[in-house]
């Protein structure tokens, strides 16, 4: 009997351990997937970058936006894994907390005791990569790229995730102190790069032939609509990785937000799919436009993700509606302020973020937030202005310190010849597909600006 | 350089060179590499618009 009884003991403790592996495993293997799915937004991306340049400078939009993500890597090994880690109470590092994000630490590299740090290290690197994908788009077809790549390695692996520190981490002022809530990164990731690539925009300029002396807007038409809009399609299917990225795997336990709550993948589920369609049905009522229409599923989806984990779904849906109807508003505004944001990135990702953060506050205020104070729009607010704020001042400050280095525009020569013909050992059709005439096409306007 | 282990057993970082001298080099390297790329490419950027002046 005492055998028996020990035998038994051995099997139960041999299928715990067996468990706890399962669980371990279960959480590399779920990141894993979110992170892959997260090279699907950059896929996305590089479409519609491309597809949104000009035939003449496609090849050198192509080059940026991979070079953005080639430096952000190693950029956020460095320096961006360590400032998520050691800056949640704001601007003074707190050294211990950071220790592990160091990158002579021995969490960062393989090593059989940690099955967490290089997964979630690889997931924020791809959040870092979108935000800079997200800035790549806006400034697209005069900016110098060394120039460029700086600017994308102090969003992606700089500013943002200090962002994210305040506003997207467990320990997180804004969290602890005020009860922000943005369960999808509206605001530490879509406010903060749009921002960011608006601070940009004000040194950088338009690019040649935007605007008329009397400050009418010009059409500068893209040389590949189709492109640049399976690109945006490409992009969202993307986002069902990142939006997985937002939620905490507990193994034997129910989900959870990084904000702490419990939560579901079936209420993202749902959420994700009623804003998108919202945002679509916003962006063809206003506009007609394909690329609009698409650019409305992504703004609908930034609109609706700091509640997609509480929402109920047709609020979700009209919040994404919303999101898709001011998308080409404010594209539109910020055109007349004389700003030519190349594919309509600000608007989208920023003013489609600040309602959606906004929206929060008065839609789903009350919610508990452990032992830190529930949901209210005070908190929304606060955040909504630190992010902005974040985003436009460091990205204003740099791109004017780049300009008066002489780093941070191509020459007039080389803008109006073209950056493929200046520079690009490759051509991007060479067997003569689409129009011989450099500007591409004489047709109507479809880009997200005009 | 190398194998910072002689057993899988108890092993915990194993990474090339862990808890030597070896990783602060080559993460100096790296560092290098990375700024030392972009001061060529801002240089060869430069260089082909001057082509065109």
């Amino acid at each position: 009997m005492e055998q028996e009884l020990a035998d038994l003991a051995a099997k139960v403790a041999a299928l715990e351990e067996g468990a706890g592996w399962t669980t371990t495993v279960n959480l590399e293997v779920f990141y894993w997937w979110c992170t892959a799915f997260m090279f699907i937004i950059h896929a996305g991306f590089l479409a519609y970058e491309m597809g949104a340049s000009r035939k003449k400078n496609v090849l050198a939009s192509g080059i940026k936006n991979i070079l953005a993500f080639a430096f952000m890597i190693p950029t956020f090994f460095f320096f961006g894994w360590w400032i998520y880690l050691a800056f949640p109470g704001g601007l003074v590092p707190d050294f211990e907390a950071g220790a592990g994000g160091v990158p002579w630490s021995e969490a960062m590299g393989p090593n059989l005791t940690d099955n967490a740090t290089g997964i979630f290290w690889a997931a924020f690197t791809l959040f870092a990569a979108t935000t800079a994908s997200i800035f790549s788009g806006a400034v697209i077809e005069r900016i110098k790229l060394s120039g460029f790549i700086m600017l994308a390695i102090l969003l992606g692996s700089v500013v943002w995730i200090l962002g994210a520190s305040w506003a997207w981490h467990g320990d997180g002022w804004l969290l602890t102190q005020f009860g922000w809530h943005d369960f999808g990164a509206a605001g530490c990731v879509h406010m903060v790069a749009a921002f960011f690539a608006l601070g940009v925009l004000i040194n950088l300029g338009p690019r040649i032939g935007k605007f008329n002396p009397d400050g009418s807007a010009n059409a500068i038409v893209p040389h590949n609509v189709p492109m640049a809009t399976f690109g945006l399609m490409v992009l969202i299917v993307g986002f069902f990785g990142f939006l997985g990225g937002c939620i905490i795997y507990m193994g034997g336990e129910q989900w959870v937000t990084i904000f702490g709550n419990p939560t579901t993948l079936s209420a993202i589920g749902f959420n994700t799919l009623m804003c998108f369609a919202g945002g679509i049905i916003g962006g063809w009522i206003m506009t007609n436009d394909p690329f609009w229409m698409m650019s409305g599923a992504l703004a609908g989806i930034f609109t609706a993700a700091s509640g997609l984990d509480v929402y109920w779904p047709p609020l979700a849906f009209l919040l994404g509606f919303c999101g898709g109807v001011i998308a080409p508003i404010g594209a539109r505004w910020l055109e007349k302020m004389g700003i030519d944001d190349a594919v309509g990135a600000v608007s989208v990702h920023g003013f489609a973020g600040l309602f959606g953060v906004l929206a929060f506050g008065i839609v789903a205020s009350g919610y508990p937030n452990g032992d830190y104070p529930d949901t209210n729009f005070l908190a929304q607010l606060i955040g909504a202005v630190t992010m902005l704020l974040l985003g436009l001042i460091p990205g204003y400050v740099a791109s004017l310190i780049l300009k008066q280095a002489g780093l941070l525009r191509i020459p007039e020569n080389v803008e109006i010849l073209g950056m493929d013909a200046a520079k690009v050992p490759a051509l991007a059709y060479p067997e003569g597909m689409h129009s011989p005439d450099p500007n591409g096409s004489k047709a109507p306007a479809a880009t997200p600006a005009e | 350089m190398g194998s910072p282990i002689d057993s899988w057993e108890g092993a915990a970082a194993y990474f090339t060179g862990a808890g030597g001298a070896s990783p602060t080099i080559i993460l100096l390297l790296a560092i290098a590499v990375c700024i030392g790329v972009i001061i060529i490419g801002a240089r060869s950027e430069e260089k082909s618009y001057s082509k065109h002046d």
